[in-house]
């Protein structure tokens, strides 16, 4: 009796042991494939991060190509980007996958796009920037499930758009009773007249059900003014106070004003344009030392018959059309005086626009009128 | 059998079991440690051979060196050498706040073949060091990873009073 006490007491001992030991050792497992499902996540998100990387630094430099990029393998994920000006007055923009940590920051390349993008196809687009010469490609980022609307105007500029963005999803309608948001992950409606939308007026119906932040409008309030909106329940909301000035001498295929219609809104905008004047400023250091060069060369070779025009339009002064003295000398310094007033002071940019084409104006005189050597 | 002894031995039973169940876990970890210590290295190399291609990349289409022809696009794979002499000295004066995010730790050098096979042009260069006690400097990097472009050279500033087109490579090293 005794011993068979002792043996049932051992055997019931032995199954609680073996049960304790086999749930330590599936939870153990199981801690292990938490974890690894977590670092696996984590991992694709650094990952696709990676590639966006590597596929933006190809498009940025494709000039003038449009990419579709199939990205059908995300289209779970939410992608983010933003970009803010620092203390020191400097862009610094990001993108990664929302909610999943890994993010790409960068301070050089321009891109402008929505907020966020959840597509299974991307459309990354590359527009060089002239000012008066290349100064960066722009980046344009978009989605086919973003949808832009552009209101029909008289403007030359509304043909360009509908001929330059085949492709894209993007439709023109008479008024704002003509959306039609289907099943859009967002929708941009582009006024080029700024006759449609005004501030604390009605949406549209069709518009009602959307959430606020997947409707925005881009409305031009004056020759190279643009305001951002937002839809706000039922009426459209300034989202900055002031009209933003578009900072371009391009005549067509203008970088800057197809940057802004594909950004998110004025900040996003200005903070990415602020990039572009940053590395003018490194532009105009070589083109300073190059104007040098080209001058030296010209006094140290007086007897290059066809030049001898050269110095004058190098070292000025000499009056152009409008009685505006100036050479190629001046022109490069009042282009980089303004830009020090621009990287300062954002509102000053605005003062960038006629140096620059003052500098454009040189540049075609030095090779058309004097046939000589061009800046660029 | 003395009942002690029969429990003595399912005792070293049960402890030999539970050694060798450590054994095999402990095996199953250096295994995945050195497959993972690998993969990391693969991994390492794979991303600097991109970075050294993206590197190029962006090199060969920098505004501070392509030849331009007005305000027609840029002339593909040329390099200006008037821009070639001033880039230096600009991406020096501003490597910490501008360039280094651009070209992280490399050396860009593009080397002349024709007409002037003597001519270099050293573009960039920061390599990854560190500062010994004595204050000698010895670099830092791992791996290095070259990558070669052949470039054409536009000289517009020379006696003969056109354009002169030449050749060289653009090189491209970068480090881990």
């Amino acid at each position: 009796m005794r011993t068979g006490k002792k043996s049932q007491v051992e055997i019931t001992f032995n199954w609680i042991y073996l049960l304790i030991a086999g749930a330590v050792i599936l939870l153990f497992f199981v801690g292990i494939v938490v974890k690894q499902k977590v670092v696996a996540e984590e991992q694709l998100a650094s990952e696709v991060v990676e590639v966006m990387d590597t596929i933006f630094a190809g498009a940025g430099v494709s000039e003038k190509t449009k990419n579709f990029i199939d990205t059908s393998g995300l289209a779970d994920y939410t992608l983010y980007f933003n970009c803010e000006i620092d203390s020191q007055g400097k862009s610094l923009s990001e993108f990664g996958i929302k909610e999943k940590g890994s993010s790409i920051q960068s301070r050089i390349e321009p891109i402008f796009s929505p907020q966020e993008l959840k597509a299974t196809k991307m459309v990354l687009w590359s527009l060089p920037y002239n000012f008066p010469f290349k100064v960066v490609d722009n980046l344009l980022v978009t989605s086919l499930n973003t949808k832009y609307f552009i209101l029909n105007s008289q403007d030359k500029f509304f043909e360009e758009f509908l001929n330059a963005i085949q492709g894209f999803n993007v439709k023109d309608i008479p008024d704002l009773s003509f959306i039609n948001p289907e099943n859009n992950f967002q929708i941009r409606i582009i006024d080029l007249d700024g006759l449609f939308i005004k501030e604390n007026q009605f949406v549209s119906d069709s518009l009602l059900p959307l959430e606020d932040d997947k409707v925005t409008a881009l409305v031009f309030t004056g020759p190279n003014q643009i305001t951002y909106y937002q839809k706000q329940g039922a009426q459209w909301k300034k989202m900055h106070p002031h009209p933003i000035t578009i900072i371009s001498i391009a005549k067509e295929r203008d970088a800057a004003k197809y940057a802004a219609i594909f950004s998110a809104n004025d900040q996003t905008y200005q903070c990415n344009m602020l990039k572009a004047f940053q590395r003018l400023q490194y532009l105009l250091e070589i083109y300073e030392k190059k104007a040098k060069e080209m001058n030296q060369y010209y006094l140290d070779n007086p007897g290059l018959g066809f030049s001898k025009d050269c110095p004058l339009y190098i070292q000025g002064p000499y009056s152009l059309e409008d009685g505006k003295e100036t050479s190629l000398f001046i022109a490069l310094d009042n282009l980089k005086n303004s830009l020090g007033a621009c990287l300062i002071k954002p509102e000053f940019c605005s003062g960038l626009i006629s140096p620059a084409q003052q500098l454009q104006q040189v540049n075609r005189d030095l090779g058309e009128k004097g046939d000589c050597l061009t800046l660029y | 059998m003395n009942p002690n002894k029969k429990a003595q031995i399912r005792l070293n039973e049960t402890i030999a079991v539970l050694f060798i169940f450590f054994v095999l876990i402990l095996f199953g970890i250096i295994f995945y440690y050195q497959y993972q210590k690998i993969a990391i290295k693969e991994k390492q190399e794979e991303l600097l051979a991109s970075r050294a291609m993206e590197t190029t990349l962006k090199t060969l289409f920098m505004p501070e060196l392509v030849c331009t022809k007005g305000e027609a696009q840029a002339e593909d794979n040329c390099l200006d050498v008037i821009k070639l002499n001033a880039a230096d000295e600009t991406f020096q004066k501003h490597l910490g706040d501008y360039y280094f995010e651009l070209f992280s730790f490399a050396n860009i050098t593009v080397q002349e073949l024709y007409p002037h096979p003597e001519n270099i042009y050293y573009l960039y260069n920061k390599e990854k060091t560190t500062v010994l006690e004595n204050g000698m400097i010895l670099p830092a990097w791992s791996q290095k990873e070259s990558t070669y472009f052949v470039v054409s050279l536009k000289n517009e500033i020379n006696p003969a009073g056109q354009s002169q087109y030449g050749y060289g490579y653009l090189k491209v090293e970068v480090y881990s």
